[in-house]
């Protein structure tokens, strides 16, 4: 854990509290810290940084020395995981099967096909359907921490990784500090309860065409995770519609009729997380969704 | 971290749940994948009450690897500089005692001859641990150190395995030593006046077995138990200590022979041991028995009771009791005249022997650093018994066996890189 960020962070003080900033998961990170110690502030900066590129080394599928790298190259030999990827993978199962098969971590393979740079190109047909055939958490064994996956499938964790991450830290720091922490990596956030002087934190949201430019909505939370699934940028043009880069894993095409952001609030980050991607998954039923979820929720 | 609240869906309420098995693992568990390298630094100093003091620093490096493998390699360098009583009795008029290299040391009336001595050792061992498939682990290490008349070089190998559950564990292994003494100045005779030596190494081989069970008794008890079985062969003689020569007719010693000890030895142990967590704290306590072919029975009983602080903290208090009785052959003096025994020494770790240490440990962090300091201090009282048969002259007046206070203190710091 005494590993410093591999970019360094940078901590400033913002008028009554201390924001440390680094990049991690290929996203700003940005820890927030209601108090006056800034030498305890670098050091809960530091530890949030260890652990998100700590998670990030051994969940990335950009990387190849790490578990996931293992179980993509085993071509077919079953892989047993650690307890800290079999609990990651027990709750991918659990989205799988409450989404009905629609939140898929082996359906990463499609976007080998799929391009979403703004442009025009969709794959084929016969492309789509020769990817199919190895997308589909059904075709693997999970079991007894030892996964199984047919040889060509792949796992991706990216869908969840993030906002795990920023539970973790959250945990992390909340152990280290009484003080009143924000963990926000890239957008996926975990505010750890009322500041100092009794008021909630204030988070601001893009607005999914301007991002970076502009927040769209403040939203104030004091205990509680959130997440946006949707990426404005990230589309492909089709018969003069915009497709978004959420997948369906049984049609091998995007969601049609997804909002272009959903932002949902719920207890943890990991939890928001889930939710917001389910959500999109619904396509235009994504508001109905959220609505039988009784969660806060802001869809654009 | 919150994780109840209201969830008003099925769906979340499945959710809810799976997030909550996943966060709820341990942060420090999830982190422990972490390749990672862990320094222990420590100091040992030793001084026995005018006797042996030893400084001995260890530098440990052990390295865990993702996918379970550890590899360990540690350093040590000892210091050793002292007497160490020579086996000779007191007698009322010093003593002048010559060694085989020429050098000369006195001896005070009534006191225990000493033979004063400086030595440094250096040691390399290593360790590599590795999973075998699930529930197996296997461990092989090496061993080698030197110093200036003896040579150490090992190896073992140790395999475990985990059943019902991993409440059990068994563990079967071995080891196998190839040493080597070269006494300074030779190697004397066994039970001579010490002037004839014979030049070259001794040899000396150790085969070691070991086996052992534990058993998770509960949430919060472990339990082992494991048996060891030890064969040494080749050259077992302490070559600078020495036994005096008594006769009837003079009330000092008229003379010293040198020790001379059987060509194997047989030892066996088992050990029971036990820990217990309370709420916070940690009780370990033991309970060892000894014997081997030389006649020497030993019982040892082991407790320390650790004792969480905040922040990482904690204090841990120690006792140990130990017994030894002699071996067959020890004896404090040879009178002359009689027929000689075949084996002989008067080296008090070879005679009855209680040993009683109280110590405590103290761990700690320097403020913002998550290195470890831990402190432990032992106070040793080690006495042995029996006083000389009249036989021995005027040594029997003397306390052979004075008790010898010993104080252990050592430094650690453990950090990871």
């Amino acid at each position: 854990m005494d590993r410093p960020a591999e970019q360094g962070s940078i901590l400033t003080r913002i008028e009554d509290y201390f924001a440390g900033r680094f990049v991690a998961m290929a996203s700003p990170c940005t820890v927030l810290i209601d108090g006056d110690d800034g030498e305890e502030a670098a050091a809960l900066v530091e530890i949030a940084a260890c652990e998100a590129l700590r998670i990030e080394h051994k969940f990335s599928r950009y990387r190849s020395d790490n578990i996931v790298h293992e179980i993509n190259h085993a071509a077919g030999r079953p892989v047993t995981v650690d307890d800290e990827t079999a609990h990651l993978l027990d709750y991918a199962n659990t989205c799988w099967e409450i989404s009905e098969g629609l939140f898929d971590i082996t359906s990463g393979v499609l976007r080998r096909i799929w391009k979403f740079d703004g442009g025009h190109k969709v794959p084929g047909k016969q492309a789509v359907e020769e990817c199919l055939r190895h997308v589909g958490w059904s075709r693997v064994t999970w079991q007894d921490k030892t996964l199984t996956l047919p040889a060509g499938m792949e796992i991706d964790l990216g869908g969840i990784g993030k906002e795990y991450a920023v539970d973790r830290a959250a945990a992390l720091l909340a152990a280290r500090t009484k003080s009143s922490c924000v963990v926000n990596f890239g957008g996926d956030i975990y505010a750890g309860g009322l500041r100092r002087n009794g008021r909630t934190w204030s988070v601001g949201i893009d607005d999914p065409g301007r991002t970076g430019k502009a927040a769209l909505y403040r939203l104030d939370i004091a205990r509680a995770g959130l997440a946006t699934s949707g990426d404005a940028r990230r589309f492909v043009r089709w018969r003069g519609k915009r497709l978004g880069h959420i997948l369906n894993p049984k049609t091998g095409w995007p969601v049609l009729g997804a909002p272009s952001s959903v932002t949902v609030v719920a207890n943890t980050c990991l939890e928001a997380g889930t939710l917001s991607t389910l959500a999109s998954l619904q396509g235009p039923e994504a508001r109905t969704f959220l609505e039988q979820q009784n969660v806060q929720f802001w869809i654009v | 971290m919150q994780l109840e609240g209201g969830t008003g869906s099925s769906l979340r309420e499945r959710l809810n749940k799976a997030a909550l098995a996943l966060l709820l693992v341990p942060a420090a568990a999830a982190a422990a994948d972490l390749p990672a390298t862990q320094i222990d630094t420590t100091t040992l100093y030793y001084g026995e009450q005018d006797r042996v003091q030893v400084v001995e620093p260890v530098v440990r490096a052990t390295r865990l690897f993702g996918d379970g493998q550890i590899l360990s390699v540690q350093l040590a360098v000892d210091l050793i500089t002292g007497a160490s009583p020579s086996g000779a009795l007191p007698t009322g008029v010093p003593q002048t005692i010559t060694s085989p290299s020429g050098k000369v040391s006195s001896t005070p009336a009534g006191a225990i001859p000493t033979t004063k001595f400086q030595d440094h050792r250096g040691g390399l061992d290593a360790d590599w641990q590795t999973p075998i498939g699930k529930y197996f682990n296997s461990t092989l290490g090496m061993h080698a150190s030197r110093e200036k008349d003896y040579q150490s070089l090992g190896v073992t190998a140790k395999v475990s395995a985990e059943m019902f559950q991993r409440s059990l564990t068994v563990t079967a292994g071995g080891g196998y030593n190839w040493d080597s003494v070269f006494p300074v100045g030779g190697t004397p005779i066994g039970l001579s006046d010490g002037t004839e030596v014979t030049n070259g190494k001794n040899s000396k081989k150790v085969e070691s077995f070991l086996f052992g069970v534990s058993r998770v008794m509960s949430r919060r008890w472990l339990l082992g138990l494991d048996a060891s079985r030890t064969l040494e062969r080749g050259y077992l003689t302490e070559p600078y200590k020495v036994i005096s020569l008594v006769s009837f007719r003079s009330d000092s010693p008229i003379g010293q022979l040198t020790d001379n000890r059987p060509a194997s030895r047989a030892r066996s142990s088992l050990l029971a041991s036990s820990v217990y967590h309370l709420d916070q704290d940690i009780l370990y306590s033991s309970y060892r028995y000894y014997k081997d072919s030389w006649g020497i029975r030993s019982n040892t009983v082991d407790a320390s009771y650790r004792h969480d602080l905040d922040d990482g903290w904690y204090l841990e208090p120690h006792a140990r009791y130990y017994h030894q009785t002699a071996a067959d052959f020890f004896t404090f003096g040879i009178v002359a005249g009689l027929a000689p025994p075949e084996y002989a020494t008067s080296d008090y770790r070879l005679g009855q022997l209680t040993t009683m240490t109280l110590g405590l440990t103290f761990a700690f962090h320097v403020e913002d650093s998550p290195a470890l300091w831990t402190v432990r201090a032992d106070y040793i009282r080690q006495a042995g018994s029996g006083t000389a048969p009249e036989n021995l002259g005027s040594a029997s007046t003397f306390d052979l066996n004075p008790a010898i206070n010993t104080i252990s203190l050592v430094v650690g710091y453990s950090f990871n890189m």
